[in-house]
């Protein structure tokens, strides 16, 4: 096309070229998501059994609110929630030391990121042995005299979700280390050297240099993380427990995947999913909030 | 670098040291545990293997469905990020670079819809797709693991194609050239550092998938690694070291490209995030 | 520089990739039947089988038929048979294939479920009997195995009645077990403990001989109930001794007594207080069903549930002089309680989507021929579920106990009279809330009434089946 067609064709109406690129994925989204959603949000609505039709108003929700296990799921994914802390905070101090290179950083570097190029039910198998009561952790606590502290890790239902956050925190714990370890990496020299001739101490570089550079990383990783432990521990909880013992490390999305599939109640599965979502979408404004003062959203 | 033992860097090393040694012992206990035969586990679980048997790994390799599961994997997370790249490439680039309206209603739209769960989704999608005769096979789950990679792509990809410089493109539309050509010859070639990262990064999110897996493809000749994983211990229940190794044959494909290309992965996974 | 080169790299590897997924991607998936709604619709489940009274010789083009089988927790070695079995087949029909899946217990049903949603999966399945069975029958994924084999042949099965449903038999048994309270002769000697005289206890001796047993270092009844059977098995035999009929249950089940009542679910307050003495290995919770036998053939505790095949092997791996069983101790007072329990456990069915449903049958008969039933007996220890089995296999006099306890009256598994959506919900997580100290007796009947609330209300298309079915 010459130049001269191509500026008249710009001049005239609107230029359809941005649409069509943009129409596969628009196709995509409206056949994955936006029809998914609409339909669970009528679904929720509807009669219970297989066979959808009758209206029943908000009969589903009013069983998914009385019912107990929805709220011990529920529960047990806000206390999930806040694991993340711990992981981050773990996760800077790990990269921290590492960023000072000491001696087999390398590796150290290496072996800590191991856990999250692996598998969900791969690691997640492994600690249902390793958590077992007459497993390794508690042989090695029994070994050196703890026996006091040899419990039934995954067969306690006090014990359970700690146990399973804890795998879940081993294995994001790499990806916050890499995380946090990259940003630093691309820190300017200069800024340190001018706070040494200052005086500074590692105390004071790492307070007002080094944290407040990873601001943005740090906030990433929260809101990954975050989004994670509402929507993203299936796999955890299935390999370790399927939700046992009796319900006591069920989660939301296991919850759904029961009534939907196991039990065929459609209405209900529909329901709690909304309620997903909206518990969701909570995070939605959070995450929007947050990235709202950094790199546009496509202002410019 | 002083030499000196300072007790802040014993310290260090201490804690480094037993970190590293807590994050490798799963897998070592894994390999350990899969070299030993049924009754040298319940005798034993902490010790070494003595002698070390590769028993469990012959019958899972007679047994050929790991395999199976392996291919699968890779046919589906090959198929659903190749076609989410292609199609995220195009949207984005009309995103990042082009003008129209509703540009920034799309992108606000995609970014809200990166934190979906999918277990909202699967549902819904069942029952719309099993009429079409699309559960249960490739095709299907291809489709689901395409669209949910697109808001993500499409974001990622915008940003990055932000970055380029304006005046290549300036330059490239005073010389006449149409949209496709300016994406296709100069977008494109520039952006490889950016295709890897995504590539990585979505090829890691499907491979490691386990609840849509689960529910759309039924077929045992279908069934992905991860899902066929999770079979495992529930059918050798009493059989620890089999299970382990299983375990341990599922992991090491991933295991031995990450050894292999760790700088890769590793700037993949951070360099999304470090925009 | 390895910025290109890794592009070139991922390229190359991308691309190739492409070629071998173009090449091998569409896979031989079961031909999706004509679209069945999801809808499981009223009374008459609709007959998906293919031509009705005679059966039509089976194929002679090559033939695929995938087999999702369950029977090792049962009886171990099964899978080893099925192996065998399945290479016997391809000497006498080498046009056909089959590809054995062997199931998880703890998935079971779901596996199952999420195939029958979508109406393709295998061509032959097994589940447990009646409700689990009959739940599938109700939606449609089902074809009756009584329209594909001859009668003459179906006569010479046992319990077929547990999978007969509107005139036709839907599944085929396999074999015949019942759970027996297997105990360490060793062990009760050392802590000064006679069997009893009779078949069983009463459930003070067995109270008392626990604590005898506990009282001298010794774990009285070990068990594993991370994934939920074992509290299932207890339903099933102790669970149930307070009524007198499935009727009874099913009462509970449509709604006419709630499930709170003490004839249901009293007993699990002695059940608690068994866990709560402290006569149960302390980490049952963390061990699966298997598992946790296991421990009484590693000689760790002196009693246990156990199966004719679980028996089988701890005789094994004890030697046969430490072993007795006798039947689960007496605690209630109804008709149930002097029942035996044995059933067929699994059944095996033909789907209503399979493409060679007549194949598939053909193979399940053979599965009952003479010299199949020796080798399962011989493979298993569990006895065969058809007339035609040679019962002086049995030499075992533990398992011939067991077989005795078998044949002899009413048997009922329990289990098998409540929907298996209950059976998930309430009877699993309920025994592991009174093993775990979780919960108490009485929220253990809560659960149960809540679950069967739940299920009436999804399901009321089922619950008018069920009412039929045990009118």
């Amino acid at each position: 096309m010459s130049a001269m067609t191509a500026a008249i064709r710009r001049r005239r109406h609107l230029d359809v070229t941005p649409y069509l690129l943009v129409a596969p994925a628009v196709a995509l989204i409206i056949l994955i998501y936006a029809y998914p959603i609409v339909r669970v949000f009528i679904d929720s609505f509807l009669s219970p059994t297989a066979a959808r039709g009758t209206s029943v108003g908000l009969a589903n929700y009013g069983f998914v609110i009385d019912d107990p296990v929805f709220w011990k799921s529920a529960g047990n994914n806000v206390f999930l929630l806040f694991g993340v802390p711990i992981m981050t905070v773990v996760a800077l101090v790990v990269a921290v030391i590492l960023f000072d290179q000491i001696r087999g950083w390398r590796l150290y570097r290496t072996l800590v990121f191991t856990p999250y190029i692996l598998a969900v039910p791969v690691i997640a198998v492994t600690f249902t042995y390793l958590y077992g009561y007459n497993g390794v952790v508690n042989e090695v606590l029994r070994a050196v005299g703890l026996d006091g502290l040899a419990q039934d890790w995954l067969g306690s239902p006090k014990l359970v979700m700690p146990s399973i956050l804890s795998v879940i925190i081993y294995r994001e714990l790499g990806f916050g280390v890499m995380l946090f370890l990259a940003r630093m990496a691309s820190i300017r020299e200069e800024l340190y050297e001018a706070a040494m001739i200052d005086g500074a101490g590692w105390w004071a570089r790492l307070r007002y240099i080094t944290v407040p550079q990873l601001r943005t990383v740090i906030s990433f990783f929260v809101v990954i993380e975050l989004i994670t432990m509402l929507s993203w521990v299936f796999a955890y909880v299935y390999s370790m427990t399927g939700g046992g013992p009796a319900f006591a490390s069920s989660v939301l999305e296991l919850y759904i995947w029961k009534y939907a599939f196991a039990y065929r109640a459609i209405g209900i599965a529909s329901a709690v999913a909304v309620l997903l979502l909206v518990a969701t979408s909570v995070l939605i404004v959070v995450q929007m909030l947050v990235r709202g003062d950094e790199s546009d959203t496509g202002e410019e | 670098m002083r030499r000196l033992v300072s007790p802040s860097a014993l310290f260090k090393q201490v804690l480094m040291l037993s970190l590293a040694v807590a994050a490798i012992y799963p897998v070592y206990y894994m390999i350990e545990t899969s070299l030993k035969t049924r009754q040298a586990w319940m005798t034993d679980q902490f010790g070494l293997p003595l002698p070390p048997t590769l028993e469990n790994y012959a019958a899972l390799l007679q047994d050929g469905r790991i395999p199976i599961w392996f291919m699968n994997s890779v046919i589906v997370t090959t198929a659903s990020v190749v076609a989410a790249t292609v199609v995220s490439t195009l949207a984005a680039y009309a995103i990042a670079r082009l003008q129209f309206r509703g540009r920034t209603l799309l992108l606000r739209v995609l970014v809200a819809l990166m934190v979906i769960p999918p277990a909202v989704l699967i549902l819904p999608l069942f029952l719309g797709l099993q009429p079409l005769g699309l559960t249960n096979t490739y095709q299907g789950v291809v489709l689901i693991y395409t669209g949910m990679l697109v808001p993500f792509s499409v974001y990622m990809l915008s940003s990055f194609f932000k970055t380029l410089p304006a005046e290549i493109f300036e330059a490239a539309r005073i010389d006449g050239a149409s949209t496709l050509r300016i994406l296709w010859s100069i977008v494109v070639p520039l952006s490889g550092p950016g295709f890897v990262t995504l590539i990585v990064v979505n090829a890691m999110w499907v491979w490691n998938e386990l609840l849509i897996a689960l529910v759309f493809l039924q077929d045992d000749k279908l069934r992905t690694l991860m899902a066929g994983l999770t079979t495992l211990r529930g059918r050798f229940a009493v059989n620890e070291p089999l299970v382990m190794a299983g375990m341990f044959l599922g992991a090491l494909p991933i295991l031995l490209l990450f050894l292999f290309g760790q700088r890769y992965f590793v700037r993949g996974l951070v360099a999304g995030a470090v925009k | 520089m390895y910025r290109s080169l890794a592009r070139l790299g991922g390229l190359a590897v991308v691309s190739s990739l492409i070629v071998v997924a173009c090449g091998g991607s569409t896979p031989t998936t079961a031909p999706t039947a004509a679209a069945t709604p999801a809808a499981a619709t009223a009374a008459a489940p609709s007959a998906a089988a293919p031509s009705a009274a005679a059966p039509t010789p089976a194929s002679t083009e090559p033939v695929s038929l995938e087999f999702w089988y369950w029977a090792e927790s049962d009886a171990p070695g099964a899978n080893q048979w099925m192996t065998d079995t399945v290479a016997a087949y391809k000497a006498v029909k080498p046009n056909v294939t089959i590809n054995v899946v062997p199931q998880g217990t703890d998935t079971l049903i779901s596996a199952f479920q999420t195939a029958a949603a979508s109406k393709s999966g295998p061509d032959i399945a097994s589940q447990w009997a009646t409700g689990p069975v009959l739940s599938f029958v109700w939606s449609d994924s089902v074809a009756p195995i009584s329209d594909l084999v001859p009668a003459a042949e179906m006569s010479h099965w046992l319990n077929t009645n547990e999978n007969t449903y509107n005139g036709k038999v839907w599944a085929m048994p396999q074999y015949l077990l019942g759970i027996g309270l297997a105990y360490n002769t060793e062990l009760f000697a050392k802590a000064g403990v006679t069997p009893p005289t009779g078949d069983r206890w009463t459930w003070d001796e067995f109270i008392a001989a626990s604590a005898k047993l506990k009282a001298a270092g010794i774990t009285p009844f070990v068990g594993g109930d991370k994934n939920g059977y074992l509290g299932a098995w207890w339903f099933a035999n102790i669970g149930g001794q307070q009524l007198n009929s499935v009727q009874e249950l099913a009462q509970a089940v449509v709604g006419t007594v709630p499930f709170t009542d003490p004839k249901y679910t009293g007993w699990y307050t002695n059940l608690d207080n068994y866990v709560k003495a402290g006569y149960v290995n302390n980490d049952v919770m963390s061990l699966d069903l298997d598992q946790g036998v296991r421990l009484f053939g590693q000689g760790k505790g002196a009693m246990t549930f156990t199966s004719d095949g679980m028996l089988a092997t701890a005789i094994k791996d004890l030697g046969a002089a430490k072993v007795g069983v006798m039947r689960p101790p007496k605690l209630g007072t109804g008709t149930l309680a002097d029942a035996g329990n044995a059933t067929q456990s699994i059944s095996h069915f033909v789907t209503s989507w399979s493409a060679h449903p007549q194949d598939a049958a053909d193979f399940l008969q053979f599965m009952h021929t003479p010299d199949r039933l020796t080798a399962w007996y011989k493979a298993t220890g569990v006895v065969a579920a058809d007339d035609r089995f040679d019962a002086t296999l049995v030499t075992a006099p533990q398992l011939q106990t067991m077989a005795k306890a078998e044949t002899t009256g009413p048997q009922v598994w329990l289990e098998n009279w409540i929907p298996p959506q209950i059976d998930g919900d309430a009877d699993l997580p309920a025994g592991q809330m009174i093993f775990s100290g979780s919960g108490t007796p009485a929220d253990a009947g809560q659960l149960w009434e809540r679950s069967a609330a739940t299920w009436r209300s999804a399901h009321p298309d089922e619950l008018a089946n069920w009412q039929q079915l045990v009118k």
